[in-house]
């Protein structure tokens, strides 16, 4: 049979940013495949070098257009840290339930993709319907639908009043409501799991040895969760399940996705109980002593690391960021052998390429 | 209190894998905040130990490798996890930027490895693609994030 | 004749009803999304606005079979829709026409085809491709499903069709089963979710028509609507013709209410389900698909005869 290269991207409207892959297609069967990043390199790690402290939250905040906030809270953080401060805890209790917002918003989000991608408009609609709730609740706790800039290095710049906190609970409801529904959708839809199952599979040896983070790695078994395994407050005093399924496809990794959201709807609903009363921000100095410091949270898409190194001025010498995508990635050669030209689309939109967060 | 002891536990014991290993590398080892440890080591002995690491102690999990120019050298971080963070650290001179790469038991760390190698210019010594991961087809081939 | 031909059930209804048909496709798919959909007149605007886009073609395609392929579609759909009964009006009619639909209706997933291979675009060959394997696929059980009420009746005239179900009652009372396959394998010939394999837009791009735009690409989309209203209609008579029930209403509003809900059922369809794979769809029309046919056919035949 002869052979074709299958050209997807940098457009194409399988992807949402752009990155390139090249298939090599027999009939409709892939056989090899390449890919290219950097489309969206902005050379952000450097330009932290240049900017002080404050303005880098703000350029931190743009890595991702989707979990922006859990990229200054990462980065906030690790310079607290290197301050030795100790933040008010009603302030890390609001950047955690800004988190958990996040992460519903961005499995939301990727539920809609795949839909988006399988053919299955009804539960696109559905899932951004829903995602929008959220996406209100953000815009009224911050002002901003994706980009919040609610953190600042001793605190966050937000309050919520009691009313405020009133209607969230209800808005929370209605919202888990929904999200039950799409969870029913993805347990028992027949035609969604005859395009899931079984494409895109990674044993567990697979997931370890590549570095997979996040609900990828839950998806094929490996039972990790930052906010679990290293607990810091506030997620040290809630209680929350870490959903882990055994099967290692496209579907499992919808339904840890789903899982999960129902999960962070509970713990938004906790931390809104136990919201403890008190400031919500500290001063600190604008000068961070010299030191190093990682930091690590568990993002929407897994585990992001950022590398932190002070000389002492209001700039940091160094900041290294690794996002979730990037780790995610290194598995789609793996995950693209010898599978169906058809099943391309579910295998990226598997792994929740955001490419902005892989570039910088 | 019980999750740190284990971590001064379990950190003890691989300080003394490593002294075993390497008896003639003067480790030093820094607490750092949120759960992290740092180990200096020589470049010559971050295979080996990253090795005994994920082998015998089960750090499985390889975050990234951040580079960084100093302006007298280039130092590496591994930043390894498993509940715990370990970072080992290792200074490379400018005249000799060569390491041996991690990718033949963790083929994670192959992008890592080519990214470091386009912004800093390390060469990983046994990585089967070191090609450019960011850069564009008409890179320069100049290192963005080296001072010098 | 020449009425009939051009304007009432020929042409220009045939015309209304593709905006109206595909309007109302629109508007109950949005409803069914929790969307509002689109004006009444976007089916109209956007006829009317592709023809004024630029034409363009990429290098080392034939022009001349670029723009002939897209009006053979055409032609073929609005030849089948002579021979078709809108509410009892037929422009032409003989011993056999059923037959003659079937052949032309399936002209354009041919024409389909031959865009897909004389593009130089992969997607569109690609595309091509899978309209071919997906016609193999679904064909079959459709044919059979079709032939069903022919076997019924006695008769490969549609007219006759009709006419016995008077006699009787609806062919979708009869063979529910027939009238099922025949909307499964209507809606693979329409390339509609979730069957719109050939152009699946996160896979091929946009298929076969890829690397059409302009007035072919209008002319293109004109076909595929004048197909739906063509089949919509075609099923009408074969499984819900004229019944004694229905004889004290008017004809025509009848038969819209009837055209109309086989229109839900192609919509529903599109809103509840995912998009199969081509192995998939291959496996449904050759396991399922067609053994269930040959069933209907042959309790057909025993009924019948």
């Amino acid at each position: 049979m002869t052979k074709i290269i299958v050209p997807i991207g940098p457009q194409h409207p399988l992807l949402k940013e752009p990155v390139s892959f090249q298939l090599t297609v027999e009939g409709e069967h892939v056989t090899e495949s390449a890919m290219r990043l950097g489309y969206v390199h902005r050379g952000i790690e450097r330009l932290c070098q240049e900017r002080t402290y404050v303005q880098n939250i703000h350029l931190l905040e743009r890595i991702c257009g989707i979990c922006s906030h859990v990229h200054t809270t990462t980065f906030c953080q690790g310079v607290e840290a290197l301050l030795g401060v100790k933040l008010p805890s009603r302030a890390l209790y609001l950047r955690a339930l800004l988190c958990e917002l996040e992460r519903i918003h961005s499995h939301l989000l990727w539920l809609g993709v795949l839909a988006l991608n399988i053919g299955f408009d009804t539960i696109f609609m559905y899932a951004w319907h829903d995602r929008e709730v959220v996406l209100d609740i953000m815009e009224d706790l911050s002002g901003g639908r994706v980009s919040h800039a609610v953190n600042i290095v001793g605190g966050v710049r937000f309050d919520l009043t009691d009313d405020r906190r009133v209607t969230l609970l209800r808005q929370l409801n209605g919202l888990e409501e929904q999200v039950r529904i799409l969870l029913g959708v993805v347990e028992h839809e027949q035609t969604l799991q005859a395009r899931t199952r079984n494409v895109g599979r990674l044993s567990l040896e697979q997931i370890r040895r590549y570095c997979v983070v996040g609900p990828v790695a839950r998806a094929s078994g490996l039972d990790v969760d930052l906010r679990r395994d290293m607990p810091r407050p506030p997620y040290d005093g809630l209680t929350f399940q870490v959903p882990v399924r055994q099967e290692g496809d496209v579907w499992a990794r919808t339904l840890v996705r789903m899982l999960e959201t129902v999960e962070s709807v509970h713990l938004c609903r906790q931390m809104l109980d136990l919201l403890p009363p008190g400031p919500v921000s500290t001063r600190v100095s604008r000068r961070v002593p010299a030191g190093e410091v990682v930091s690590r949270t568990e993002a929407p898409r897994g585990e992001v690391v950022y590398y932190i190194r002070s000389d002492g001025s209001d700039k940091p010498a160094r900041v290294k960021v690794r996002t979730p995508t990037l780790t995610n990635l290194i598995t789609l050669p793996s995950q693209l052998e010898n599978v169906n030209m058809a099943d391309v689309s579910v295998v990226l939109s598997g792994v929740d390429l955001c490419i902005a967060c892989a570039d910088r | 209190m019980n999750r740190l002891l284990r971590q001064l536990h379990l950190f003890e014991e691989i300080f003394s894998a490593f002294q075993a290993a390497f008896p003639d590398d003067p480790l030093t080892v820094q607490a750092m905040p949120i759960d992290e440890t740092f180990v200096t080591l020589a470049p010559e002995h971050i295979h080996e130990a990253c090795e005994i690491l994920v082998e015998r102690f089960d750090f499985y999990h390889l975050s990234t490798i951040t580079g960084l120019d100093t302006g007298a050298a280039v130092e590496l971080f591994y930043h390894f996890w498993n509940a715990y963070g370990i970072t080992l650290r290792t200074a490379l001179p400018y005249t000799a930027l060569r390491i041996a790469t991690l990718t033949d038991f963790i083929p994670g760390a192959a992008f890592y490895e080519r990214e470091l190698y386009t912004m800093l210019g390390v060469v990983f010594e046994g990585h089967v693609n070191l090609q450019p991961l960011l850069q564009p087809d008409d890179w320069d081939g100049s290192h963005p994030l080296r001072k010098t | 004749m020449l009425f009939k031909l051009l304007i009432f059930p020929g042409f220009l209804f045939l015309l209304l009803c593709a905006f109206v048909f595909d309007w109302v496709d629109r508007r109950m798919l949005a409803r069914f999304q929790g969307r509002v959909g689109p004006p009444w007149y976007q089916p109209v605007a956007d006829f009317i606005k592709l023809p004024t886009k630029e034409d363009t073609l990429p290098q080392g395609v034939n022009a001349t079979v670029a723009a002939a392929l897209p009006m053979l579609a055409l032609a073929a759909v609005l030849t089948a829709s002579v021979y078709v009964p809108v509410a009892g009006v037929v422009s032409a009619s003989f011993e056999g026409d059923l037959i003659v639909v079937l052949f032309l209706l399936s002209l354009p997933a041919l024409t389909y085809f031959l865009a897909g291979w004389i593009s130089v675009g992969v997607y569109s060959i690609l595309g091509g491709h899978r309209s071919l394997l997906q016609y193999f696929s679904y064909e079959v059980p459709f044919l059979m499903a079709v032939a069903g009420p022919a076997v019924l009746s006695g008769s490969w005239s549609i007219a006759s069709i009709v006419a016995y179900q008077a006699q009787t009652t609806w062919g979708a009372v009869m063979q529910p089963l027939g009238f099922v396959l025949a909307v499964v394998g209507l809606i693979g010939k329409l390339k509609r979710d979730p069957l719109d394999i050939p152009k699946a837009k996160s896979e091929v791009v946009s298929g076969s028509l890829t690397e059409f735009s302009g007035r072919k690409l209008a002319l293109w989309r004109l076909s595929m609507n004048m197909q739906t209203v063509v089949g919509i209609f075609l099923l009408v008579n074969l499984f819900f013709g004229e019944s004694r029930f229905f004889d004290v209403l008017p004809a025509f509003p009848v038969f819209g209410l009837k055209a109309l809900s086989i229109l839900l059922l192609l919509a529903t369809a599109s809103a509840i389900y995912a998009r199969l794979r081509i192995d998939q769809l291959a496996d449904l029309g050759w396991r399922i698909l067609a053994p269930l046919a040959l069933l209907q056919i042959l309790a057909n035949v025993g009924i019948g005869g």
